[in-house]
Formats: C-alpha cells, structure tokens, sequence
C-alpha cells in the first residue's frame, strides 16, 4: 500500500500524459504534491520500515534522500508548467517528456528505497534510459547528438555499476546465497566474505560506474555538455533526483567497503575526488554559461560530499547533500528565465526585473549563488566546517595528520578559485550587461520559494537531530 | 560441451568485430546470443537450477530473435546505413584482439583464483566486456553502436551466469526489462517527425 501511494503521482503523471489536454499539465503540477502525504507517514513509521519484503526498506537515510528528492520532483514539475513560455516544445513533445519522467521518477524511487543491489540497478537503468528521450525533447541537433551521447556513455557507466555489482554478489555468495545482494546483509556479514580482495575490485568497478555518472574525473564535462544541449528542467532533474540515486547506492557499498577495509576505501575516494575538485575547480573559472557552471559546481559537490562520507562525517556529507539537492534545481530551473533573452549571456542576467515576482526572483537567485559557494548561512558553510572537522577527526586517529591538513588547505585552494569565479559572476549579472526586460511566471517563482524554504528547514535543530541520527 | 559453446560465444563476437555489414553484424549478434542462452540451459541443466533455464529460454526469445528481428525493421524503417567500415583497420584489429585476451587473462588472474570452478570463464567474459567497449569505439555509425552495447550485456550476462551461478531471477528479469525500455527508447530516438516543431 506505502508502495503504491509513493508511486501514485508519478502514475497519475504517466496516464495523464497520453491525454492529448492541455489543461492536464496543470492538474500535473498539483498530483505531485500527493507524494507529500505518503512520504509524512513514512517519516512517522518506526525505522528500518519494510515497503515490499527485503527488496524495499525505508530506513533513516534513504527516507531523507526520498524527501529530498521528492520536493525536488514537486519542483520541477511546478516549472514544467512554464517550460513552453521559455523555449520552444511542441505539444506532443511535452507530454512525452512528462511520460519519460513519470518513468524516471519510478524508476528512482526504486533505487533509493532499494535494499538490494539488483533492484538498485534496474531502477538506475531505467532512469538512465528515459532520460534519454527527456534530453532529445529539445529538437536541436546537438541535443540529438548528446541524447546519444549520454545513452552510450550512461549505458558504459550503469555497465559497470553491473559488473562491480556482479564481483560483490560472486564474493559474498558463498556465505550468503542468493541474499548477498541485500544491502543489509551485505553490511552484517562484511567481515564474513572470504575474498575480500574481490569484493574490493567489485567495488572499485561499481564506484567508476557511479563516478562517470555523477561527473568525476575523467569525465568532466560530458554530464554539462548534455544538461547544455537540452532543456534546463533535465538539467534540475539530474542534479537533484537522478545524483540522489547515485550516491545514496554509493552511500550504502561503502558503508559495506568500510567494513571489509577502511584504508584501502578512503585512499582510493580521497584521490579520487581530490583529482576531481582539483580539475572541477579550473573548468569552473573557465565556464562561460549557466549551464556548464552548475554542472560542474554540482560536481564539486558530489565530490565533496563523497569524501566527507568516507571520512566518517555522515552528518556532513548528508547535510551537504541536501543543501546540493535544493540549490542545484534551483539554479538550473532559474536559467530559463536568466537566459530567456540572449543565450547564455552572464552579463546583466539579474537585471531588467519588474514588479514584485521580478525582485523576489532576483532576489531568490542572488541567495542561491552565494549559498552555493558557502557563504554562511547556508546549510553548505555550516556542512563544510563539520566535514573538515571529520576529516581532520579520522587523521588524528592514524599518522598522517600532517598530511590531511596540508590536504584540506590545498582543498580550500581550490574551492577559494571556484568562490572567487562565482562572486565574479554575481557582479556581472547584477552590475554589467544591458538591461533587458525579463519575465517571470508565478509557478517558477513558487517553486524557487519551495526550494528555499526547504534549504532553511536544513538549518532547524530538528533536522540537525535528525541527520545527526543517522549513522 | 559448455568449453566448446563458451569458445563459440567468444568466436561470434570477434567475428563481429571484422564484420563490414549491418545485416552480417545483427547475424553474429544473433549468434552470440543463442549461444549465451544455450550455456544458460547447459549450465541450469548441470546444476539443476529451474530460473537459469528459464532465462536460457528468455535470452533465446528476447536476444537471439526479438532485438535482432526489432532493430532489421528499424534499420528499414530509418533507412540505416548499411556498410560500416570499422575505424580500426583489419591489420591491426587482429594484432589488438589477441592483445586484449592476453591482458585481460592475466588481468583477470587474481579474480579467477578466487573462483574455483569456471575459472577460465571469468576471463573470457571480462575480455568480451572488452571486445564489446571496442566495438563500440571503432564505428562511427549508431547501429554498431547499439550492438556493442548489447555484445557488452551478453558479456555481463555470462559473467553471471559463470561467476556466480546465475543472479536472482528478479534481477534477470529486471535486466531484460530494461533492455526492452532501451530499445524503445532507441526506436524514439530514431523517430524524427517531431523535428518539426
């Protein structure tokens, strides 16, 4: 019953679309509240709650990253409502695309409520494949290039992903069975599995798998070439709901790799994620669109909050996430309206707002790109300090915590290039550039108050007792 | 029986790889694919597995008749190119294979030590993994494009079958799932009347 209650807006969103009504947009928009009420009684359930047997179990953390995810799907579809006024989409178009998310969105449900491996790959995949058509509503040709783009190297990605997931399932079975893809099992008998050495590889696969996903190094710019190609909804879409499925499959095989060798775990994510910020950082002093620049700052997130997982700040890297998941949308929904007069324009993008709705939008999007760089008080300032506190917490427990501080301040180096490119941005939107009127729809500003709303709900004490909670 | 069909799996796909024509490419992958459903059956059979000879009968269906019958229709329908000269030339393409097989045999050792029985057949999964990626990377058409990516499945396929004795039916068949939505999706993709917005 929990199941289908979840699943019943995007099922609404599903049957609604192959209705040839305009009018059915609208009533779209609201039935994704409805996942409101289901996700409310799951928070009240007593933890971990059984959703379907073994395969789907709602525990503290995948019920946060669910919340999440789901006020990023509310989100969305309130700017959806707009998607026409800013660019150009044909009818049918449209409620294709409405169709594909409604699969996308099941498809992720799945993945994050998943206590199994195998059940989380299909969910991914699913999604993976009707993201595909989403990018290709945009009828440009290089949206067509990159909707192929993404199907082939998001297809190699969730490949991967399956074949890590294969190693880890051939490493546990002996001692497990056909249970050694349960998450939970998985994490119980850790210590248990005889060949850890294959576990290990396992591992590594599915985390390569996850990082070409998500943006990491080496594949920096194939995730913001696509989100440039199609339309921004897409873009909202894969940094708040299809990343949330990634990392949280991340989250749970390195709680289980923790078990079976922590050194080996947090060398291999420290270098990996270092390499990453370290090239992220350069590409976003580089950037010269909106698209490219939240992409790849979305990237830095991931990459952070990874490393401050690994490190044993779960509170951080959950914190971080959520505020990564709020803002990002944010933005990417945002850039149709900054864009709406000469593309990809930076400069003057925050001028020429009328009226109350135009403030509040100026307004709203100048928070969004200074919490974005940590200015406190944003929920990433706040998530930063713990995690750096983490990091410093688990050197101190080995020898080299000469090493992590000179680490953390090359870190800092880094994030300082990326704070300064941004700040310079926020000048050249707000102070140069010529004046042009822009418009912004009630929706889009209601879904920007959503968001911000909920970023401020992230600072409540009993969101800190609630992530705190979490172990 | 499983050494020779394994052998056959291996030898459709790098015979895919030289192939020149489209219509000669969805043969070997028809081929490769009932060879995989056929190592499914004899390995259910040895081990008495009931789900393995189910999904032995469903990779038979779906993968040796279904997505090769599925995409020769597309490629009429869309009118595909038909010649599809591989990037990489024949000479070196015979000088590479061997190469990947080696590498990843060797690659491949401290996994299969682990593994006691079918050890030999990790490694050729994994290696035909890699000759899935190349055949991917040595066209530039989309059509090859796509059968590497099946080729790469089939390759994930048989290192369940061998590495673990089969996944859980649920996953199997959540797998062929998704590989039905891919070839919608594919079919969307080729659809070009709504170009005209």
């Amino acid at each position: 019953m929990m199941l289908f209650l979840l699943l019943l807006p995007a099922l609404i969103m599903f049957v609604m679309s192959l209705y040839k009504n305009d009018k059915a947009k609208r009533i779209l928009s609201f039935t994704s509240f409805a996942i409101l009420l289901p996700m409310i009684k799951l928070f009240l359930l007593p933890k971990p709650y059984h959703i379907w047997g073994d395969y789907l179990i709602a525990d503290g953390l995948n019920t946060y990253i669910l919340l999440v995810s789901s006020i990023v799907g509310i989100g969305v579809t309130l700017a959806l409502l707009t998607l026409d006024k800013h660019v150009k989409v044909s009818p049918n178009a449209y409620r294709r695309f409405y169709r594909f998310f409604a699969i996308f969105w099941i498809g992720l449900m799945f993945s994050i409520l998943s206590n199994n491996m195998g059940i989380y790959w299909i969910g991914l995949e699913l999604a993976t494949l009707s993201t595909v058509y989403m990018i290709k509503t945009n009828h440009s040709s290089s949206a067509h290039k990159e909707a192929w783009n993404y199907m082939i190297v998001g297809a190699i990605a969730i490949s991967l992903v399956l074949f890590g997931i294969i190693l880890i399932y051939a490493s546990a079975k002996p001692i497990l069975g056909e249970d050694a893809m349960s998450f939970n099992l998985l994490l119980a008998h850790a210590k248990d599995i005889k060949s850890p050495f294959l576990f290990e590889i396992g591992f590594a696969i599915v985390s390569v798998g996850m990082f070409v996903k998500m943006g990491f190094f080496p594949m920096n710019l194939w995730l913001a070439n696509i989100e440039r190609a199609s339309f921004y909804p897409v873009a909202a879409l894969f940094s708040g709901i299809l990343e949330s499925a990634v990392i949280v499959g991340f989250f749970r095989f390195s709680k289980i790799a923790m078990e079976v060798n922590y050194d080996h775990l947090f060398i291999f994510i420290f270098t990996y994620t270092l390499l990453t910020i370290f090239i992220v950082s350069f590409l976003i002093f580089r950037a010269k669109d909106f698209m490219r620049l939240f992409s790849l700052s979305g990237i830095e997130h991931m990459a952070l909050i990874a490393l401050f997982w690994v490190s044993g700040g779960t509170f951080a890297a959950l914190l971080h996430f959520g505020a990564h998941a709020f803002l990002k949308p944010a933005l990417f929904l945002s850039t149709g309206v900054l864009e709406s007069n000469g593309k990809y324009k930076i400069a003057g993008a925050l001028k020429g707002y009328k009226g109350k709705k135009g403030t509040m939008f100026w307004f709203l999007v100048s928070l969004f790109l200074l919490a974005i760089i940590s200015l406190p008080p944003s929920p990433m300032f706040f998530s930063e300090l713990y995690g750096f506190g983490a990091m410093i917490a688990i050197a101190k427990k080995s020898d080299h915590l000469l090493a992590m501080i000179g680490a953390i301040l090359f870190l800092l180096i880094l994030l300082s290039v990326i704070f300064y490119r941004f700040v310079a941005i926020y000048q050249s939107m707000k102070y140069e550039g010529e004046k042009n009127e822009k418009r912004v729809y009630p929706s889009e500003l209601f879904s920007l108050v959503i968001f911000a709303l909920s970023l401020m709900a992230l600072l409540l004490p009993i969101t800190f007792d609630y992530l705190k909670g979490i172990s | 029986m499983i050494d020779f069909l394994i052998g056959l799996f291996l030898a459709t796909l790098i015979i895919s790889l030289f192939t020149t024509r489209l219509y000669g490419l969805l043969l070997w992958y028809s081929l490769n694919s009932l060879t995989l459903g056929l190592l499914a059956l004899f390995i259910g059979h040895e081990l008495d597995d009931m789900a393995m000879l189910i999904t032995g009968i469903v990779t038979i269906l779906i993968k040796t008749i279904g997505i090769p019958y599925i995409l020769k229709n597309l490629s009429q329908k869309f009118h595909f190119v038909r010649q599809i000269n591989p990037e990489i030339k024949v000479q070196y393409a015979i000088m590479l294979i061997p190469a990947i097989l080696v590498f990843t045999f060797y690659l491949s050792e401290p996994i299969t030590q682990m593994i006691n029985e079918n050890n030999n057949y990790i490694a050729i999964s994994i290696s035909s993994l890699f000759l899935s990626l190349l055949l991917m990377m040595e066209h530039k058409n989309i059509a090859p494009k796509i059968i590497g990516f099946l080729s790469m499945e089939n390759a994930l396929f048989l290192l369940g079958i061998t590495a673990t004795d089969g996944m859980p039916m649920l996953v199997e068949f959540g797998i062929f799932l998704d590989l039905l939505m891919a070839i919608v999706v594919m079919n969307l993709l080729f659809h070009n009347e709504e170009a005209k917005v």
